[in-house]
């Protein structure tokens, strides 16, 4: 923090000070020996950066100091920072840090710099200059040229491929003298393709139909099949969920629910089957809640631009930060960190305390960012398509508002927040009808017309200065403080039946910047709000207000409004530099901009508002290459098990290169020229022969010559994410509910799912009511154990690729876990049902589990262990047992 | 038991049968070749290890120093007058005034070092004790604390130590899990993320063992016999056998059929382990394992031993569950929360000490007891202590450490650490140490960057090693 005193010490010539040899030697004896032990190892004159910029071994590194000023102010030890340091006073500044100067030492320096700190020292300093990044040398980094249009170079095989994308992976395989694998069988392709697209294996009815179909297009249509499935939705919006943190509670020590939060996992469901173009996709999530042309969903009843800007919300939050700024700073450093790795595969939050180390990223360029951030907040709102509620405003009755009555003078431990005397709601944010237009008689009143409409008014941002804060209210309604724009309802109000005063223990805020929610979110309740005021004294105002009449209900239908966790403009303003990445120690503030490297040094100032809009623009615009080439390297990933560039979330200078950087620049122009369709891309990627070719390892010769298989050489086999892995099982088991959307399921607590017990929810039903599993709640603190046995990525940050373990403990699960067991009786019941004859039944499952026929080994081998367990184990079933044995079995979980 | 270490040349030999050259190749390439394959394979060390395991006594909620190893007559001579010194914000700001330790310090052992009453089992060991005073946290509430303690970063969701350390080194038992947490039935705050395996591969997650007749998840089959399950697994490995014939010898699928293998023989390796009916009389006694207020913990701590004693590389004790009291987080009631804490605790860790010594284990086993942070030398309202991330004590015994030491000291109210500050990415950086392990070299690249346990910090401390 600076001081003005602190500020002084550069007015202070050097010349002031003098060049007495007392002084000199008492600087030798006393000073210099303490600085070269205990000083130099980090900020002497062999460090070639010393830490925290600050040199202390020339009398110029001293005077200048480092990130954080002066270290010194000559002649006044208690404004002198390198005093505070080492008197071990300020648990945030402690000098030397592994252990204090003994006591003489610390009176030394005292004294010297009351002395006026004489340093003979000079000319020893070596400063290290702050790096300066050369934009236009970073700009030839691959990642961040222009997109090249290199034409696919020519192959001598001309057959094989069916496009360019082939003859781009083709011309790399010839040049080694590799051959690409021959066609996967017609079962295995289809069985690829649908887990790929949906998520779900093929029916039946579904792999006798392809193999019925001996038509060229066949492959096509079911490409165009599956885009047009809802199910694809769902299985896209999983991995587009793995990139935004997704999760529905704030995790840490409560795990508390973040409402609504899973309107935007359903907002990319629709997203993603309706191919909104990936460009729009992107600005509706920066910027959803500022743009001029909303977007509703096909039944007419949501504004999904509104559920859109949920994204920046689905971080973990920190429950009763002891530091609420700290805590601030580090939401906001998430929200930096998942934007900059999903939307550019730029690890932008690297340059939080420093200038990025390999990407030309300077620290000022991270807080540019984060100013639109910190000018953004969370609210509920009413997300309502505008036709809908304009609907229904036009059709409620008019109730003019009473005139605001003189309200009793209150007495001077009372400051007043708000009285609502206005004509108008003043700076309150409106979301939801009830509140009318304005207040009425005096009073916030969600009951205006009835209790059926619902609404929220979201106060300006203060300061927590006072410790409780008095609300004279009715209702059951909330009223609740959030401190710091810290997004957990630090404390909650609910009026009763009678108007009263009551009152909110602040203590724990005080400080903080803070702002109060009046939400009235039922449609059988209403609040109404009279005054709001703060004061240090507990008890409330004796005196008593106006008394609001109560809700007259209207004779109308009013339609349940949908709240989803949203994003609004906040006080718009810029942030200082964090020097060395501390929330305390601030530096210059940056104007809000977005990323030099693409948009320059020198862009316009942001006006008006947050400026989350221009961000938008000027990242689909400036990055637009960039953007393009690391989303279609994601689908490329997903559908050949690894991307073109290998390392998703990292395109800078650390990242990997592409294997085939030509075919990958070509897929971005395209992704670009047909409008940002995603489903496009799918097609072209889907249709080529690369995609089709057999997984079985051909020739040895190709597995040492492309080992990693970067060229491609035959596909990959795949194991089933977790989720897939769930829902496959269910769906062949035939008890996968395929109704999309919703409310989550709650989470099925295995007693082996322990947590601590202050966050522990109401546990679910073991088989998620048949579900598939991106409806299952996901709560940070309790992720299902089956899920991270197969990999779910622990919801952080940007997760472009998962792991693909191989632990004990996946086995474990399918033998001896009971979902399995219960599905396996499910299935076998049903099969049972359904066919008599044991080989049939066999021949059913096969189908079912595998898109395919039992070879007649493995049928005999199946009729075998039949008559083994009817001879062996009289009481269990033969079929159920097959059936786990086949969830057990390697193709179940693989995909060839 | 003796230890029965699956050697990697064992290991390697194994897999390259499995796997004919084709994928042997595919190893050689990747270099790292075993742990793509057996995840918990043992790997070199950077250089000779001290410790082969650790044992880890969490201390959860935070013991105060003052009352049990940083003794400090001051609170005695300034009790109930306001602390002289500056606080710092605590949790709940509700500070009172200075308040003594209920409790007595004696000198003990060879070392002479002073030892509250709370401790009289553990006192009894203090020569091989490293006692550090001067630890230091940046966090003042538990689940950050945690967080921090665990993994090294202040946030959800990251690798814990004892993920990079069975990450780093593999572990020597092929039965059971290379890191195990013993739990009473109280999981400390911020729930199984101190125990994940974060952005490292899900093998060396944490695994919970729970107390009672099935600790872990899935080892019980459900089959209404051994030999129905046997006969099932052999079927599936028919089938699997028929598949790699068709699909050819893919690595992914060789893995996977061992992978089945493994899971089998942890099916039995988990009941062997937690029959404690093979155990000596005289050895219940020494772990407490009979009486009411020991039994609990006992029971962590002999499990302890015999998870080391089997190869397992790290194992963390929870704290006990007590009737009365929340963890070692006396917020209020310090004399009876801390008096009970230690009372559950004592007997079993010296018991733990003492075996593992009498086994000759503790020369190789690293045993660290401490918590996410200490409390403050002033009272929290009338009885209790806040959080206090600025000075507090942990301590180290065995593998590589030097028992009979203090190292660094706090000030004269044991607030904040002043001599030879400790922090926790300095312990972690020690416990590698003593591993084998260069914490600046035990990386796995994440988010473009070189991530490690330390993060860009931590130094060994080298002044406690033998």
């Amino acid at each position: 923090m600076r001081t003005p005193a602190l500020a002084l010490a550069v007015l202070i010539p050097g010349t002031l000070l003098s060049a007495d040899p007392a002084a000199t030697e008492f600087f030798e004896k006393r000073i210099r020996p303490v600085l070269v032990e205990r000083c130099y190892p980090c900020h002497g004159p062999a460090v070639a950066q010393p830490l925290g910029g600050l040199r202390l071994s020339s009398r110029e590194g001293l005077r200048r100091g480092g990130d954080s000023g002066p270290a010194l102010v000559p002649g006044d030890p208690d404004a002198s920072r390198l005093i505070r340091a080492i008197r071990y006073t300020d648990p945030r500044l402690q000098m030397p840090p592994k252990g204090k100067l003994d006591s003489q030492q610390i009176l030394d320096f005292e004294n010297w710099v009351r002395m006026g700190a004489p340093d003979p020292r000079s000319g020893e300093s070596t400063e290290a200059k702050p790096r300066n990044i050369d934009f236009a040398r970073a700009r030839r980094h691959w990642a961040f040229q222009p997109l090249q249009a290199t034409p696919p170079p020519p192959v001598r095989d001309a057959r094989w491929p069916r496009g360019a994308i082939d003859r781009y992976l083709l011309a790399r395989l010839e040049e080694k003298g590799l051959r690409p694998a021959p066609p996967a069988d017609k079962r295995a392709l289809l069985r690829r393709v649908w887990l790929d697209l949906t998520g779900l294996p093929p029916t039946v009815g579904e792999t006798e139909a392809f193999l019925a179909d001996a038509s060229p297009q066949a492959f096509a249509r079911v490409v165009d099949r599956l885009l047009g499935s809802p199910h694809y939705g769902e299985r896209w919006a999983r991995h587009w969920l793995d990139l935004v943190r997704y999760a529905e509670t704030d995790g840490h020590e409560f795990d508390q629910d973040k409402p609504n939060a899973w309107r935007y996992r359903d907002y990319v469901i629709r997203a993603f089957n309706q191919d909104v173009p990936y460009a729009r996709f992107l600005t509706e999530q920066l910027a959803g809640d500022l743009l001029a042309e909303r977007r509703v969903t096909p039944d007419g009843l949501i504004d999904e631009t509104t559920v859109a800007t949920g994204f920046y919300w689905l971080g973990e939050i920190i429950n009763t930060p002891v530091d609420t700024y700290q805590a601030l700073a580090d939401r906001i450093d998430n929200q930096i960190d998942v934007l900059g790795k999903a939307f550019l595969g730029l690890t932008v939050a690297c340059a939080r305390c420093h200038d990025h180390k390999f990407d030309p990223i300077p620290m000022s360029d991270y807080y540019a960012l984060a100013g639109f951030l910190r000018s953004s907040r969370l609210r509920q709102a009413a997300a309502d398509a505008p036709a809908v509620t304009e609907r229904v405003r036009a059709a409620l009755p008019d109730r003019p508002a009473l005139p605001a009555p003189a309200k009793p003078a209150l007495d001077g431990r009372y400051e007043v927040f708000e009285d609502f005397s206005r004509p108008d709601f003043g700076s309150w944010l409106r979301t939801g009808l009830a509140f009318g237009d304005s207040p009425t008689g005096g009073v916030a009143h969600s009951g205006r017309y009835g209790n059926a409409l619902t609404g929220i008014l979201v106060s300006r941002q203060f300061l927590i200065k006072q410790r409780y804060l008095h609300v004279r209210l009715a209702g059951r309604g909330l009223v609740r403080l959030f401190a710091d724009e810290y997004t957990n309802g630090v404390r909650t109000l609910r009026g009763g039946e009678e108007m009263a005063w009551k009152t909110i223990d602040a203590r724990m805020g005080q400080g903080n910047l803070a702002h109060l929610e009046i939400a009235d979110l039922s449609p059988e309740e209403f609040i109404a709000v009279e005054r709001i005021v703060f004061s240090d004294a507990k008890e409330p105002p004796a005196n008593e207000g106006p008394t609001p009449p109560p809700p007259v209900p209207i004779r109308m239908a009013v339609p349940p409004a949908h709240f989803a966790m949203a994003t609004a403009d906040g006080e718009p303003q810029d942030v200082p530099v964090h020097v060395r990445g501390n929330p305390r120690n601030l530096g210059a503030a940056r104007p809000r901009a977005f990323l030099t490297l693409f948009s320059g040094g020198e862009q316009p100032p942001i006006v008006s508002g947050s400026g989350r809009e221009e961000l938008a623009r000027r990242l689909l615009r400036d990055a637009a290459p960039l953007v393009a080439r690391v989303m279609v390297n994601r689908v490329w990933q997903h559908h050949f098990g690894e991307g073109l560039v290998r390392t998703p979330d990292n395109f800078g200078l650390t990242g990997d290169r592409p294997t085939h950087p030509a075919l990958l620049d070509y897929l971005a122009r395209r992704f670009i020229e047909q409008g940002w369709s995603l489903k496009q891309l799918h097609r072209e990627m889907l249709l080529s022969a690369a995609y089709q070719m057999s997984s079985r390892p051909a020739a040895s010769r190709a597995e040492l010559a492309d080992p990693r298989n970067e060229l491609l050489h035959r596909m990959p086999v795949r194991r089933l994410e977790a989720e897939a892995l769930r829902d496959q099982m269910l769906a062949v088991a035939g008890t996968l509910d395929r109704r999309l959307f919703g409310p989550p399921v709650p989470v099925y607590l295995s007693p082996y799912m322990d947590g601590d017990p202050r966050s522990k929810p109401p546990g679910g039903p073991l088989d998620g009511l048949g579900r598939r599993s991106l409806y299952i709640n996901v709560r940070r603190n309790y992720l299902p154990d089956q899920m991270l046995t197969f990999d779910f990525p622990p919801p952080i940050t940007t997760m472009g690729k998962r792991g693909v373990s191989t632990v004990a403990p996946q086995a474990l699960y399918l033998m001896n876990n009971e979902l399995p067991h219960l599905e396996a009786r499910r299935w076998a019941t049903r099969v049972a049902r359904e066919e008599r004859d044991p080989a049939a039944r066999v021949r059913r499952m096969y189908l079912e589990a595998f898109a395919r026929p039992p070879a007649p080994r493995e049928t005999q081998e199946a009729l075998a262990f039949f008559a083994e367990v009817r001879r062996r184990f009289p009481r269990a079933n033969p079929l159920v047992e097959f059936a786990h044995v086949l969830f057990n079995s390697a193709e179940f979980l693989y995909v060839p | 038991m003796s230890r029965k270490p699956l050697s990697r040349r064992a290991l390697l030999c194994r897999c390259a049968h499995g796997f004919g050259g084709l994928a042997w190749a595919v190893m050689a390439a990747e270099g790292a070749a075993s742990r793509a394959v057996n995840p918990l394979a043992v790997q070199p060390t950077h250089f000779p290890p001290k410790a082969r395991s650790v044992i880890f006594l969490y201390m959860d909620g935070g013991p105060s120093q003052v009352d049990t190893f940083d003794p400090k007559p001051r609170l005695d001579q300034d009790h109930g007058k306001p602390l002289p010194i500056p606080a710092p914000p605590t949790q709940f700001n509700d500070n009172g005034n200075v308040l003594r330790s209920p409790w007595k310090f004696a000198r003990h052992g060879q070392s002479g070092i002073e030892v509250s009453e709370l401790f009289p089992h553990v006192a009894a060991c203090v020569d091989d004790l490293a006692i550090i005073r001067s630890m230091v946290a940046d966090q003042s509430e538990h689940t950050a604390a945690n967080y921090q303690l665990h993994t090294g970063f202040a946030m959800q969701g990251r690798p814990s130590m004892g993920a990079w350390i069975t990450y780093g080194i593999g572990s020597e038992s092929q039965n059971l899990p290379g890191f195990v947490v013993l739990d009473s039935g109280l999981i400390p705050a911020g729930g199984m993320d101190n125990f994940g395996a974060g952005f490292l591969p899900a093998a060396y997650q944490g695994t919970l063992f729970r107390p009672g007749a099935k600790p872990i998840a899935n080892v019980e089959p459900r089959e209404a016999s051994p030999e129905l399950q046997r006969a099932k697994l052999a079927l599936a490995k028919r089938l699997n056998r028929g598949l790699v014939a068709r699909l050819g010898a893919l690595p992914e699928l060789e893995a996977s059929l061992a992978n089945y293998e493994l899971a089998f023989r942890m099916q039995s390796a988990v009941p062997e382990l937690t029959d404690l009916g093979q155990e000596s009389r005289a050895t219940r006694e020494l772990y407490g394992l009979d009486e009411r207020e020991t039994a609990a913990f006992g029971r962590q701590c002999l499990l302890a031993r015999r998870l080391v004693e089997r190869g397992v590389r790290f194992v963390e004790c929870l704290t006990p569950k007590l009737p009365g009291h929340d963890r070692w987080d006396q917020h209020a009631r310090l004399f009876e929360g801390h008096r009970d804490n230690a009372r559950a605790t004592d007997k079993p860790i010296a018991g733990l000490l003492k075996d593992l010594k009498a086994r000759g284990l503790l020369a190789q086993t690293l045993v660290v007891w401490g918590g996410e942070f200490g409390r403050t030398p002033m009272s929290q309202g009338a009885t209790g202590r806040d959080h206090n991330p600025f000075g507090f004590t942990m301590w180290l015994a065995g593998g590589g450490v030097r028992g009979g030491t203090v190292y660094g000291a706090t000030d004269d109210y044991g607030y904040f650490a002043v001599e030879n500050k400790v922090h926790l990415h300095d312990l972690h950086a020690t416990i590698l140490h003593l591993l084998g392990l260069d914490h600046k070299r035990l990386t796995f690249r994440f988010s473009g960057r070189d991530m490690r346990l330390t993060d860009v910090h931590g130094e060994v401390v080298h002044g406690i090693l033998a």
